[in-house]
């Protein structure tokens, strides 16, 4: 057999026992596993937030109108199909989707609790959309048993009715407010709001009591929807049409994003494009640990090997050239069934991704320029960074040593992190451009770039670019590893290593006067 | 007469520092040539040219017939001073990787190393990690390695070191079999006694240039005789002769001492001071030893560092 791909295949072997070489094929569906998992944690961990209204507005309507605004809108979530639809249309079908659903569904089974309590199953959806008020306390005391609130957590929607909790108290004394604030300052509420005598005066100042300042969400909640039902009941007092009240609510709008195609027709920019826009970043991030975990395999391999002084012997039998090509070759065959292994994993987990998310994961993930990209980029990133870190590792007789010489390495390589997001966003602009034509930064900025693929000139002249700087890189490598690989005691300083670069093959540079040379 | 290796005006530099200085050796196939020098000398610098590691500033190098070196390197076997193998690999397939990288075949490696770890004792070991190893096992396995492809020519830089009697007898044997066997064996040393028990021939170098070159026989012969004693008493007495004008040089081990009369001085007057001082079981003339001669060639600075 070729001693290069004997050296390879030895180095393949190698890896396949080392540690290394599984963490890399685990890390990534691990690390996924544990994004979800903890995602899922925290979300289950924030507690659900105690509040109390004290609402001195004429028999509590606003707080009454808030919640029911309020749930009306967390039941819509589970309602298919566009908003564009008719109130009469949109009351019809979710009619029929309540109908479809399983005896065990809980928003069926909420159905079943308000209409056994009396209200009436066509009260549920009326045509302003909001519920009968006495269908409030039903719901609200059916949400909160843990068993049925788990139901409606396993749905996925994300609900106010979960998230906020509801508190009232029967009797606070004469100082009402001064009870709530006892019950905050113990930790016993979240807040409590204070709602003034009359919300519509618009002078009228209503108030919020809570000792956190950083979670401002349930304020937001509140103050989204009591200002809807001011500004309803405002324009009810008004006296005005529907035609006159839609067009003063009406803002300005948007249709969805367009984009132009190949053909040159528009047609409408999906959740899928915008989400594959940006999904580039994620890729050029794998790409960069890829790169970076197989070549400091190199550098690792080469330093041990060298200080395991087995390299003369190798040496008695291939030449410094066969031995440098059959470790890059060795290693970066294992990189690649890293990221192998990665493609099929994500192919695997989108497959079990949640559906919910109105976006086809599987097409972004599959998209083949994607796939394609990361691994052309891969095993030019790769050769790159290896024929620059073979060559460290070979003048170098320990990993410390190795880690000042690789310092200008590191920061060179924080660049195409660091450029990951402007690039995504501006992925034709100046800036991709001219690091696309850095060699060192071309495999991750052509990754980066490819979600608005640049014009196959660029393609052409950017692999070029990655040709020519890997035959100069290796060139370089290869003289200096045939010195550096035999060379013990001090490193040498980066001019010496330069001078060498100029030596004909077989000249030797002075430092290598050492105890090696016996 | 057939020659493994010739060296023709061979000069190797790195920089300003010559390592190797118009070296010219040729080594009769068949023969066991012993290296000897002190370090930093040039042998590792000629034998590494010979391994085609290096290549020469000028000269030539001939291997096996070969003027390029590197074209018969699977003809050779090469064990470096400085050992080590693959800690996680196993024993086993280290002596295989090895033959395979001298261009055997996966197959006939794998049954050769075999073979060879169960001849020299290792069969318990085949299928352990190289980590495991002492370090005189250790060396043993490098040896198999670099013997498994049945090398023509056969470089062995400090083979002794660090060995245990055993082993020690084991490598000369092994040594010995391979000069039976037609092989040509060239060996670093620096141990004397190991070059004058096994080797036909003698190479010294020392500063870069050859001192010394020829079969031992030769050379012992070219230097004139000294007397040997062995004594058990006080050697204090040898150096008291060499105050006194009697004695060119000593070399006292202790129970064993060589001495050189300064010229017209006769032996027998020497054995005439030492009767009586210390307890005399042997006084022969005879050729230097290697150890003698390589002092004198090195000279005194090499002693006193």
């Amino acid at each position: 057999m070729n001693k290069t791909l004997l050296v390879a295949q030895r180095e393949f072997a190698e890896n396949m026992r080392t540690k290394t070489f599984w963490l890399g094929i685990l890390s990534f569906p691990i690390l996924i596993a544990i994004a979800i998992f903890v995602g899922k944690l925290f979300e289950q961990s924030k507690d659900v937030r105690r509040y109390a209204i004290l609402d001195h507005s004429e028999g509590q309507w606003l707080s009454r109108a808030v919640l029911d605004r309020s749930l009306t809108e967390d039941l819509a979530k589970f309602e298919p199909g566009e908003d564009s639809a008719t109130s009469e249309e949109r009351k019809e079908r979710f009619r029929e989707w309540i109908e479809s659903l399983d005896e065990d569904h809980p928003i069926r089974q909420l159905r079943e609790a308000l209409v056994s309590a009396g209200i009436d199953e066509s009260a549920m959806n009326r045509p302003d959309g909001t519920l009968p008020p006495e269908a409030l306390p039903i719901i609200l005391s059916w949400a909160s048993d843990p068993a049925h609130a788990k139901a409606l957590e396993k749905l996925g929607r994300d609900l106010a009715l979960l998230d906020y909790r509801l508190v009232e108290y029967d009797d606070l004394g004469g100082d009402p407010e001064r009870e709530l604030r006892r019950r905050v300052k113990d930790g016993e509420l979240f807040a409590f709001f204070v709602i003034d005598a009359d919300p519509l005066d618009l002078d009228s100042r209503s108030r919020y009591v809570s000792n956190n300042k950083s979670d401002d969400d349930l304020r937001k909640w509140f103050s989204r929807h009591a200002t809807e039902v001011v500004r309803a009941e405002r324009i009810e007092r008004l006296d005005l049409t529907d035609r006159e009240v839609a067009s003063i609510e009406a803002g300005f709008r948007f249709a969805e994003q367009e984009q132009v195609n190949d053909s040159g027709e528009s047609e409408t920019v999906t959740k899928e494009d915008k989400l594959g826009a940006h999904a580039p970043i994620a890729f050029v991030y794998l790409l960069w640990i890829a790169v970076f975990t197989a070549a400091n395999m190199l550098l690792t391999n080469t330093i041990e090997e060298k200080s395991n002084r087995l390299i003369e012997v190798l040496l008695s039998s291939v030449s410094p050239l066969q031995l440098m090509a059959g470790k890059v070759i060795g290693i970066g065959a294992t990189g690649l069934t890293i990221v192998a292994s990665w493609v099929v994993s994500a192919m695997i987990g989108v497959q079990f991704a949640p559906q919910g998310l109105g976006v086809d994961l599987g097409a972004i993930v599959g998209n083949p320029l994607y796939l394609g990209s990361f691994v052309a980029y891969f095993l030019a990133g790769y050769l790159l960074y290896a024929a620059v870190l073979v060559a460290i590792g070979s003048v170098c007789n320990s990993l410390k040593e190795a880690q000042s010489l690789m310092q200008p390495v590191f920061i060179l390589l924080m660049v195409p992190l660091i450029a990951m997001v402007p690039v995504v966003q501006d992925p034709n602009g100046t800036m991709a451009k001219v690091l696309t034509y850095i060699p060192l930064f071309t495999p991750f900025l052509m990754m980066n770039r490819a979600a608005a693929p640049p014009p196959a000139w660029e393609y052409a002249a950017s692999s070029i670019v990655i040709l020519v700087a890997l035959v100069i890189a290796f060139w370089g490598a290869a003289k200096i590893f045939r010195i550096g690989i035999l060379m013990t005691g001090k490193p040498p300083k980066i001019r010496e290593i330069l001078g060498w670069l100029r030596a004909p093959v077989g000249i030797v540079g002075s430092p290598a006067r050492d105890s090696s040379t016996r | 007469m057939e020659y493994a290796l010739t060296l023709s005006n061979v000069t190797k530099r790195f920089g300003n520092f010559t390592a190797v200085d118009d070296l010219s050796l040729r080594i009769p196939t068949g023969s066991i040539y012993g290296f000897i020098g002190p370090n930093g000398a040039g042998k590792t610098t000629t034998i590494r040219m010979v391994m085609s590691i290096f290549y020469p500033d000028e000269g030539k190098i001939t291997v096996l017939g070969s003027d390029r070196p590197e074209s018969v390197k699977d003809r050779l076997g090469y064990l470096p001073e400085e050992k080590g193998l693959y800690k996680t690999m196993r024993v086993g397939e280290i002596v295989a990787y090895f033959g395979k990288l001298k261009g055997m075949s996966n197959r006939e490696a794998t049954d050769r190393a075999h073979e060879l770890l169960v001849r020299y004792g290792a069969s318990e070991w085949i299928d352990r990690k190289c980590q495991a190893l002492s370090k005189g096992m250790g060396q043993k396995v490098q040896l198999l390695g670099t013997l498994i492809h049945g090398p023509e020519l056969v470089i062995l830089d400090e083979p002794f070191s660090g060995l245990d009697p055993v082993n020690m007898e084991l490598m000369r044997n092994t040594i010995l079999d391979m000069k039976r066997e037609g092989r040509t064996v060239i060996f670093s040393t620096h141990v004397m006694k190991q070059a004058e028990e096994i080797c036909d021939y003698i190479f010294m170098i020392h500063r870069a240039k050859k001192v010394l070159d020829g079969t031992l026989s030769e050379i012992r012969a070219s230097y004139e005789k000294g007397i040997q004693v062995d004594y058990d008493g006080d050697g204090a007495v040898f150096r008291d002769l060499q105050n006194r004008g009697l004695l060119e040089r000593i070399n006292d081990s202790g129970k064993t001492c060589e001495l050189f009369p300064r010229a017209g001085v006769d032996p027998q007057e020497v054995l005439a001071h030492l009767v009586g001082r210390i307890q005399i079981r042997r006084f022969d003339l005879r050729e230097p030893s290697l150890h003698e001669i390589f002092v004198r060639n090195v000279g005194a600075e090499v002693i006193a560092s």
